[in-house]
């Protein structure tokens, strides 16, 4: 699970983001793009002094100006789960259209977390060297 | 390692994934969590995640939960041992209200002392001026 698909999962989910000033924005995620540029609807912002308070409708926020995003817990299970999921149902082997679709989601999701172990290192290293 | 060039760079977090890490970001925040995931940006996604600060032989933690970071704002990443991490003398933990104010005004003197130090390298000894946008580390 890379981070940015993290960030793709957790639309609709509440999130607190920190930019480099200080400032911060609580709000509802709404999309994200893979300059972790991302729009958030009813926002609370807060200066970096935290003594001001403004509430947006809906806000903007251009990726390269934040430093963390904070999310829900339960969503890094959330996103295991539904992408369990969606393999097993890739393996149950209905659509070839579909299935090769989440086919490709599964390794990614694969090499992402099982990376740490031999495999995918050894194989790595072997593909560069030679 | 010789034989594994690729992972000199953020391919080498692949043995830091699932492991209890230290993260020191630019602005002197210090978080300890389980790196779940990063990227070839050095993005992290850290798992319960606490903040700590640190002051005159005390330390208080704050719960955060899970943090994605950009990585751009990350100094310094650290795996902590386990079996030393209990061994390691920092001190007597306090509550973080009691030790907050104490930790803002280290900061804050800090701050001050590393301005006027730049203001005299400027001033007397031909130092171009720091830390306008972008240039940090």
């Amino acid at each position: 699970m890379l981070p940015l698909s993290l960030l793709n999962a957790a639309q609709n989910k509440p999130m607190m983001v920190e930019l480099k000033n200080g400032e911060t924005f609580n709000g509802h995620l709404v999309n994200c793009d893979n300059f972790m540029n991302i729009t958030l609807r009813e926002v609370y912002q807060t200066s970096s002094d935290g003594e001001h308070f403004w509430k947006l409708k809906e806000c903007y926020i251009r990726g390269s100006t934040i430093k963390y995003l904070r999310v829900p817990d339960a969503l890094l299970d959330a996103v295991k789960d539904e992408q369990n999921r969606a393999r097993d149902a890739g393996r149950g082997g209905r659509g070839g259209f579909v299935g090769g679709n989440r086919g490709r989601g599964a390794p990614g999701y694969r090499g992402g977390r099982g990376g740490r172990g031999g495999p995918m290192r050894g194989g790595r290293g072997r593909g560069r060297g030679g | 390692m010789d034989s594994l060039i690729p992972f000199t760079t953020s391919g080498s977090l692949v043995d830091c994934v699932d492991r209890k890490m230290l993260v020191v970001l630019r602005d002197g925040r210090k978080l300890h969590g389980v790196l779940r995931s990063y990227d070839q940006f050095a993005n992290l996604v850290l798992e319960d995640t606490v903040e700590r600060i640190y002051h005159a032989g005390a330390f208080a933690e704050k719960w955060h939960g899970l943090f994605l970071i950009r990585g751009e704002n990350v100094v310094l990443l650290g795996e902590i041992d386990l079996d030393l991490e209990d061994d390691v003398p920092i001190g007597q933990q306090v509550e973080w209200v009691a030790l907050e104010p104490y930790h803002k005004t280290d900061v804050e003197t800090k701050k001050q002392r590393e301005d006027a130090k730049a203001q005299i390298l400027y001033d007397k000894k031909g130092f171009c001026k720091e830390g306008g946008e972008g240039d940090g580390y």
